[in-house]
């Protein structure tokens, strides 16, 4: 095969000129302000007090990880959120991908129909199922009602618990769709013959799920799980429409604890330092997985 | 240099001429909007703050000349929007509504009244301010810099319904011990709750509930508004006079108990609940027994809405019987004030336009109207014939509102006022959601006022605090150690 | 298929048995199809009718689940009292200058990357990290910046935010595009005379151009999407759609419950439209990344 040359050969100074648009935009817009605001997290800025401020070391780290008991309650309230929301997401998008790759007519229609509440933000989620959620006139209580399993007066957001299972609801309403769509991706690119052969050998369907589909969907479940999971650890727009973090502290999520602290106590210091204090759990949250993918990796070869 | 005179004198002669023809114009072609194509930005936090100005935009045109062009920055982030454009020290507003509770934030990017209420002859109708609002809403050390726009205290309504029904009447008794009336005390408001609580007190099958209450942990924190007046009541204080919290004291304590004990007879969504949500179920039948913002006796008379026009009480929020005497406490909540950004470059039209919807009658209609949830602030608009009227029984509900002014309890208002009452609020939904125990939260709210008072300076702090507590009690507000014990 | 067609006729016993149990398996797939479709779409349809009812009956009951007589009228105080036309022209513009820009701007990027593997593996790592980020890190450095440059309260403002934050993902897709594309007719070009920019804009672009479509539209829905952004950098002139929605979030939301619910119906409309548009390509481009920016 003749490699064409003259596509590929380039003067020096091209693969610079072609990116360099994108390359001036972020540094305007991402890294600058990065640098800046990783300045900030060191100084006292707080909008309340005036545009002066002053150096403090690490006292806004310290505080934050160490003296502020709401922001690491609301560490372990993303995780009891993030958890349940993951499995759920996983196992629905999982079973819809594979109901979808049944079905022969009119299944991109079917596809786009489902992923409609994976393109709608947060905030207009939230505030579709407010009012689905709504005691007495809420579409749910209603529904359960003419059904007769539910109290039209059924409080959604009476208990911290009751809440949770709440926001979790509507998050795994929300995002299902995508793992969905990442997951059926995957499965259109498992080779049909393989089903083919291992039916010849007369496995049944069980069999075929757990010896082809499972093994060879496993990257693409690593994949959707970890971008959801990054995405998750941002939880913002749902808590701040669906219950501003209530009852009492049970659903604040770190993104929302540290848009308190910027937006509505004007620490915005404080709030920059929590922000890289969440990155870099974040950043470790995902080396540590990635390590454990390839010690389990490393195990099985 | 001869030159120089007859250029001078020349153009002071054509000036002189230009100013006589100025002054033949007839009167009111020149009189006559003397602001014409002024056009001010006005920032605001609500779409219904909006709709509320343009009750008076008409005649601002028609007397001034001058338009209004508004922004709405959603609530919750419009403090923190403000504050950065005011931080950078420029502005793109020229007409800025606030919290009067956000003051010590705020004060200084606003222009000084006084100077051109000389230089203009403005006319502010400061003796028909009530005087409560006067003190506590619009001053920045010791500076007039603003006009109040929305006077918020809380007042009590009840449902005649529930309450004069005799069958209710008996069987409260046989329960209680007492005749049932119009809570005066907060074990009255509690027992009333509880009787009411979850059946048909209206005669009817329907389930309905107790009280109402907004138990939100939003914005400046409604929970907080409905611990704080019972906290008074039994002789609470935000700080003593070294900034020690006195909010985990028994008077603390004993308000916070009473609220989680009584949760159950409170509809259900109230730990979310807003402002409206609560006013709704009044206005509709479903709670006998409400304090809310005193916005709520518009709903309440509008018979659109309302099913309880001419059948609802209004009086005055309860209190603790103090060695047989009622203390109560009502609060004044922020409220809404418009100040003129000191960056502006149209701050004549603008106190010109300030005045303007400042003016009795201009006023009147904004707090008259039933969809501006905005509230009197003016002697002039509690006794205005025409409001007395609006509704049946409108004239109680005004009775009412001035029958409160000389107990409400003013915010904190010391720098870092808003976050010392967003701590609280948050720790008390914290005991409301039964996540912690009363003890445990407000304990920790106090230890978090520690923190704000060490990190703003502790002596910066005080010293405000003193100024703020004298003013409280000028007002007849003090610490007292051992109300909570005997408060009845 | 043809060896089990195969197998089928040889026993038919089997066949028959298989064909009722496939029979009973296309059944459950549509009704677990159907049900996802209930529970997926249940709160547009709530939403919609919501919009249409007049006052009195979002209290009633039993509830009205389709209004007998739907009303525009919230629609119409919409646009005329909370100046919805103008959010929601805001948005269109915001969101239509981003697209075209992210791709203006992406395409070259990911050209030099997919020829010529500029920037090696620090791509994904960029975009893992910026997927990371809270915004509330970035905002108020932004903010300060565009304070001193005065595009706050400026369209150039949004759409230079909306643009840099969607690169990452736009780059990621065009990436994948062009390194499909085949090299020969690249070459055939240049050796014509064609320069490389002009090979890139006359012969590629032409040809990926539904790729180039996918990209866009994602982008769009992204822009429109987003709302910290849009509340802290934007004034009164440059106000979107989705700050609209959450001023009616609190305080008054129990009397404006119609016009919040127009509005939703408003806000979610591009992500029907963009959905449809894309059905045949959303497993292909969202599952590469999301559209959330």
């Amino acid at each position: 095969m003749r490699i064409p040359a003259l596509a590929l050969k380039r003067k020096q100074w091209e693969p610079f000129a072609f990116a360099s648009p994108a390359m001036v935009l972020i540094a305007f817009v991402i890294v600058f302000p990065l640098a800046y605001s990783f300045y900030l997290s060191f100084q006292n800025f707080d909008l309340s007090v005036g545009p002066e401020h002053e150096f403090v070391g690490l006292k806004n780290y310290t505080e934050g990880i160490f003296r502020d008991p709401r922001f690491l309650g609301s560490v372990w309230n993303t995780a009891v959120i993030i958890a349940p929301s993951l499995v759920l997401e996983l196992l629905l998008g999982l079973g819809i991908a594979m109901l979808l790759s049944r079905v022969l007519h009119g299944r991109p229609i079917i596809t786009a129909l489902l992923a409609i509440p994976a393109m709608v933000s947060p905030v207009m989620a939230a505030m579709a199922w407010r009012m689905m959620f709504g005691v007495k006139y809420g579409a749910i209580n209603n529904l359960g009602r003419q059904l007769g399993i539910l109290d039209v007066y059924f409080d959604w957001f009476s208990s911290p618990f009751i809440s949770i299972v709440a926001v979790v609801l509507v998050e795994v309403w929300h995002n299902t769709p995508f793992m969905m769509l990442v997951l059926l991706a995957g499965l259109q690119s498992i080779p049909q013959e393989l089903y083919e052969a291992a039916r010849v050998d007369g496995a049944n369907p069980w069999q075929r799920f757990w010896s082809i589909t499972l093994p060879l969907l496993k990257f693409t479940m690593v994949v959707g799980v970890m971008i959801r999971l990054i995405d998750l650890t941002k939880l913002f727009g749902l808590i701040f429409v669906l219950t501003y973090g209530g009852p009492g502290g049970s659903t604040e999520t770190v993104a929302f604890t540290t848009y308190l602290a910027g937006f509505k106590d004007f620490r915005m210091s404080y709030a920059a330092a929590l922000s890289y204090v969440i990155v870099g759990g974040v950043l470790i949250l995902t080396l540590l997985f990635f390590w454990m993918q390839r010690v389990r990796e490393a195990r099985a070869a | 240099m001869k030159r120089f005179w007859s250029a001078t004198s020349v153009a002071f002669l054509l000036g002189g001429l230009v100013m006589l023809g100025w002054l033949a114009l007839p009167g009111p072609a020149r009189s006559a909007r003397p602001y014409e194509g002024t056009t001010l930005r006005t920032v605001v936090n609500a779409e219904f703050v909006k709709y509320s100005l343009s009750l008076v935009e008409g005649d601002l045109y028609d007397k001034l000349g001058i338009k209004l062009e508004i922004e709405v920055i959603p609530g919750d982030a419009f403090v923190a929007k403000t504050l950065l454009e005011f931080n950078s020290g420029q502005s793109p507003w020229d007409l800025v509504m606030f919290g009067p509770s956000n003051m010590p934030d705020y004060g200084r990017h606003f222009e000084p009244l006084d100077p051109w209420i000389q230089k203009l002859k403005l006319d502010f109708g400061m003796d028909d301010i009530v005087p409560v609002f006067a003190k506590v809403m619009l001053r920045h050390q010791g500076k007039l810099v603003s006009m109040p726009y929305d006077g918020d205290i809380h007042i009590m309504y009840w449902n005649k319904v529930a309450f004069d029904r005799p069958e209710n009447k008996q069987k409260f008794k046989a329960k209680y011990k007492y005749d049932l009336q119009p809570p005066k005390t907060w074990r009255q408001w509690d027992d009333a709750a509880e009787f009411f609580h979850g059946w048909g007190w209206d005669g009817t099958q329907a389930k309905l509930f107790g009280a109402g209450a907004s138990y939100k942990p939003s914005g400046s924190g409604y929970s907080y508004h409905w611990w704080r007046p019972r906290f008074f009541s039994y002789g609470g204080q935000y700080f003593d006079a070294n900034m020690k919290p006195l909010i985990n004291t028994a008077a603390g304590l004993r308000a916070l108990e009473e609220m989680v004990k009584t949760m159950p007879y409170y509809p259900p969504g109230v730990l979310l609940f807003e402002s409206e949500e609560p006013k709704t179920m009044l206005v509709k039948g479903e709670v006998p027994l409400l304090y809310s913002w005193t916005s709520t006796g518009k709903r309440v008379g509008n018979a659109t809405e309302s099913v309880i026009v001419g059948k609802a009480g209004f009086g005055l929020v309860p209190g603790a019987d103090i060695d047989g005497k009622i203390v109560n406490r009502p609060d004044i909540t922020p409220g809404r004030a418009f100040g003129v950004s000191k960056y502006s470059k149209k701050i004549e039209a603008t106190m010109k336009a300030l005045e303007f919807i400042s003016l009795p009658e201009q006023s009147l209609k904004i707090v008259m109207d039933a969809k501006t949830i905005m509230d009197p602030w003016r002697v002039s608009h509690l006794k205005s014939e025409k409001f007395r009227k609006l509704f049946p029984d409108a004239d109680k509900y005004l009775d009412a509102i001035q029958a409160s002014f000389p107990y409400l309890v003013p915010d904190p208002v010391i720098p870092a006022a808003d976050e010392y009452q967003r701590k609280l609020s948050f720790e008390i939904t914290e005991a409301l959601a039964k996540r912690k125990s009363p003890k445990e939260a407000l304990d920790s709210a106090a230890r978090e006022w520690d923190k704000i008072t060490e990190r703003r300076g502790p002596e910066k702090q005080k010293a405000a605090w003193a100024e703020k507590s004298a003013e409280m009690k000028s007002l007849g507000i003090e610490y007292h150690a051992d109300w909570a014990a005997k408060a009845k | 298929m043809a060896i089990a067609l195969e197998r089928s006729a040889v026993v038919p016993q089997r066949a028959k048995r298989h064909r009722i149990w496939r029979g009973l398996g296309d059944a459950l797939t549509y009704l677990g199809l159907a049900t996802a479709l209930v529970f997926f779409l249940g709160p547009f349809f709530w939403i919609l009718t919501t919009s249409l009812k007049g006052n009195e009956d979002f209290f009633a009951f039993p509830p009205v689940w389709i209004p007998a007589e739907p009303s525009l009228k919230h629609y119409v105080g919409l646009f005329t009292r909370s100046s919805g036309a103008r959010y929601f022209t805001n948005s269109m513009v915001i969101s239509t200058l981003s697209m075209i820009s992210a791709l203006v701007v992406s395409l070259p990027t990911a050209y030099s990357i997919a020829r010529w593997r500029f920037g090696g593996g620090l791509l994904s790592i960029f975009l893992l990290v910026l997927r990371m980020l809270p915004a509330i890190a970035l905002i108020i450095p932004i903010y300060i910046v565009y304070r001193t440059l005065g595009i706050t309260n400026n369209y150039l403002g949004l759409v230079v935010v909306y643009t840099v934050l969607y690169i990452p993902f736009a780059v990621w897709l065009l990436v994948g595009f062009l390194r499909d594309f085949p090299l020969e007719i690249e070459e055939a070009a240049m050796i014509d005379g064609c320069s490389r920019l002009r090979a890139l804009a006359q012969v590629i672009v032409p040809i990926i151009a539904p790729g180039m479509a996918v990209v866009a539209l994602f982008s769009f829905i992204a822009t429109w999407n987003e709302f910290l952004f849009a509340i802290v950098l934007t004034g009164i002139e440059t106000k979107t759609m989705m700050v609209l929605v959450t001023s009616f979030t609190s305080g008054g939301t129990d009397m404006f419950y119609g016009e919040a619910s127009a509005s939703v119906v408003l806000g979610v409309l591009p992500a029907f439209a963009v959905a449809f548009m894309l059905q045949r390509y959303l497993v292909k481009g969202l599952a590469l990344g999301g559209t959330k920016g």
